[in-house]
């Protein structure tokens, strides 16, 4: 039969750990596109403030944080000041947790979509993280700002160098840890539903056990290697190495960061890819 | 020799039931240890697998798919009927690659596109413009594709006014409109179309059928149609494919294919009475029902009853009477209980034996909609001697020849009768 000979595609039950496609992705540019667009419009409609909550939502947490652990506990922030101190924090944490928490529901959201067209399933999350990333952006303006407001009116010293080209690699790499875990999980959480409360409870839990709050030296020597192993604390300090000198960089430890974040990277897209077209089956 | 754009191999797919609570967790492990480490092939999915393979015992496997083979041309629009869990949507969800089969292959040529249901991708929150977009690309559209079509999507839709307003304003049947109009634009080698004809009015199902039927036979396109409208599937289709438990049970010629499914499926008539138990009673004391049936006279269609076949009523009473005289009334009812006809039959002398009372309705009469038919039996005097109520059901099935129109057809009977329509035109002399 002619069919056999010059067929384009083939579905079989074969499934693949690199079933990505870039040139498939290219192709669904716009699909990317229109839901990174969607996801602004519609969580913004209909509100008062509109998109201003992408910078009120971390104001009001900042000013949280000042509040209780700056004024009440006291918790050291180095030289710098609290606000930076805190919104730096603030700012790289909400990457973190959004990406992973955005990523882990995708299968669960998206099944009535998932299980009616085909479309490079990838696509979700991608186009979640790249909303992250705009949301980041925007937030990153405001604490440009804010540094600026204190180097010229605080005496803020501020080293401009080379470094600073550092800064979107940690920040990429903040975001493909999370998208990487996230993967994992919206694998695990679509087919062990219960799994979803305990992403909660761990990021709250994760996020004590990085220097979102405070500076990793105002740990006791010898309980430090507990905020250490965690893989998110080299890139947290180093972003406020690089922008305000204060911190510590451990190359080994970077290192570490960044075999994790490319570890888990891979192993959720081919946990996902592989996985995947077997859960429309299960959700 | 048609080229062949699609081709189904032996596909297969094997659903385990039970498996997404307890106990999976350890399950899925040893699979994977299996699979990965152990080299083995998936330990229950091979070609024809055997229950004795499996380490799942039989009753927690359900097949959907099973062996089916089949090809699809380019240009052939091929109707996919059977009942419901036949494996209908299965296949379908096969072939848009929505979930992989357990095992065989399906090859195929060009782009493949899948209209599993009306609106996927669409967002209440979205204007009608955003939403065009939105879902054209989840259907796989490029944004230029779309830009063209635009102005021909919003037409037939017929939406224009509202196009910047939320859809979530819309009512449910423009809503169904215009994310069928962006679906019905989709310009792919192979087109898989599951039941969605089923929306909208009459006047837009009609238009829909169009544009398919113009898809198909002027562009060449290919498309794969399921639908319980079978006479969509006969107007559209060339070729159907009769699913049954997952099996392919016969595939053809759509008239011969939706005949022989029509004869299994839908019971000639079925007899509210069972003749065994139904005795002289105190309503009936005189006359036992004992035999009823209600047949298709004439052209084998397999005993289907049709709106252009004769219909045969047979009924035999056993008569207790042994005097007076006594006529047999037989009333024709719709399912909705509309009187359609009351005929009454000469009279007889009423004696000790068997009553019996044969009447053949004429083809081209009724409709093609279940009647139910009462009979009643009287005395000269108008006094009720018998009344069997409803006492059997039939359905009349479609078939029109050379008829364009598609959709119900109106009213409780369907009679043939000569028309003609004629116009003289009026040639007015230029002065």
């Amino acid at each position: 039969m002619s069919g056999t000979q010059n067929s384009d595609w083939e579905i079989s039950n074969r499934t693949s750990y690199w079933g990505l496609s870039f040139k498939e992705l290219w192709q669904y540019k716009h699909l990317i596109a229109s839901l990174v667009r969607k996801d602004f419009l519609l969580n913004y409609q209909q509100t008062v403030l509109g998109p201003l909550w992408i910078l009120f939502q971390p104001l009001l947490t900042l000013a949280t944080y000042v509040l209780v652990f700056g004024k009440l506990i006291q918790l050291s922030t180095g030289s710098l000041p609290p606000i930076l101190f805190y919104f730096s924090g603030i700012v790289l944490w909400n990457l973190f947790s959004d990406s992973l928490s955005g990523t882990s529901n995708i299968f669960r959201e998206n099944a009535h979509i998932f299980s009616k067209v085909y479309f490079p399933k990838i696509i979700m999350p991608i186009s979640a993280i790249c909303t992250h990333f705009l949301r980041l952006a925007i937030q990153l303006l405001l604490l440009f700002l804010l540094t600026g407001y204190f180097w010229i009116f605080q005496g803020l010293a501020i080293h401009i160098s080379f470094w600073l080209l550092a800064i979107p690699i940690i920040i990429l790499c903040i975001s493909l840890m999370g998208l990487g875990m996230g993967l994992v999980f919206s694998i695990l959480t679509a087919k062990y539903r219960d799994l979803n409360n305990l992403i909660g409870v761990g990021l709250r839990l994760l996020m004590f056990g990085t220097p979102v709050l405070y500076p990793l030296v105002a740990i006791p020597e010898k309980a430090r290697w507990a905020v250490q192993i965690n893989p998110l604390t080299p890139l947290f300090e180093a972003f406020r190495v690089t922008l305000f000198g204060e911190g510590s960089i451990n190359t080994a430890f970077l290192v570490y960061s960044f075999v994790f974040t490319l570890a888990v990277l891979l192993i959720g897209l081919f946990t996902f890819n592989k996985q995947g077209d077997k859960l429309i089956d299960v959700v | 020799m048609m080229e062949v754009v699609l081709k189904v191999e032996n596909l297969t797919k094997v659903y385990r039931i039970g498996t997404i609570g307890t106990g999976s967790l350890r399950q899925d492990f040893t699979r994977w240890w299996n699979t990965i480490f152990l080299k083995k092939h998936d330990p229950f999915f091979r070609e024809q697998p055997s229950v004795k393979h499996s380490n799942i015992a039989a009753d927690n496997t359900l097949w959907a798919l099973r062996g089916i083979s089949f090809e699809v041309g380019k240009g052939e629009v091929l109707g996919i009927i059977g009942h419901n869990g036949s494996g209908k949507s299965t296949l379908l969800k096969i072939l848009s690659r929505i979930v992989r089969p357990t095992a065989g292959t399906v090859r195929g040529t060009g782009k493949i596109s899948s209209l599993l249901e009306v609106g996927t991708g669409f967002n209440p929150e979205l204007t009608g413009r955003e939403n065009i977009y939105m879902s054209g690309y989840i259907l796989g559209m490029g944004k230029a594709e779309i830009k063209k079509k635009f102005n021909e999507i919003v037409v037939f839709s017929g939406v224009e006014q509202f196009i910047d307003t939320p859809v979530k304003r819309y009512s449910s049947g423009m809503y169904m409109r215009l994310a069928f109009a962006v679906a019905a634009h989709l310009e792919p080698d192979i087109l898989i179309l599951d039941e969605v004809l089923a929306v909208g009015d009459t006047e837009f199902q009609k238009k829909c059928l169009g544009k398919i039927e113009e898809a198909s036979q002027k562009n060449g396109r290919s498309i794969i149609f399921v639908s319980h409208d079978l006479t969509a599937v006969k107007r559209l289709c060339t070729k159907v494919l009769w699913l049954e438990k997952g099996q392919i049970r016969e595939m053809g010629p759509t008239d011969k294919v939706v005949s022989s499914y029509l004869a299994k499926v839908t019971p000639i008539a079925e007899p509210s009475y069972n003749l065994e138990q139904s005795d002289t009673n105190l309503i009936n004391p005189f006359f036992k029902l004992a035999k009823i049936q209600v047949k298709a006279l004439g052209k084998d269609k397999k005993g289907l009853i049709t709106v252009d076949t004769p219909i045969l009523i047979d009924l035999e009473f056993n008569c207790h009477l042994t005097e007076g005289l006594i006529e047999l009334n037989m009333r024709l009812f719709t399912a909705k209980k509309q009187w359609v006809f009351d005929l009454g039959s000469p009279f007889v002398k009423a004696k000790r034996g068997t009553l019996a009372f044969r009447s053949v309705i004429p083809a081209n009469l009724l409709n093609d909609i279940k009647y139910s038919v009462s009979i009643l039996i009287f005395s000269k005097t108008g006094e009720c001697l018998g009344t069997f109520e409803e006492c059997i059901s039939f359905k009349v099935e479609d078939f029109r020849e050379g008829i364009d129109y598609i959709g119900d057809w109106s009213g409780i009977i369907r009679p043939k009768i000569d028309m003609s329509l004629s116009i003289n035109e009026i040639v007015t002399e230029n002065p």
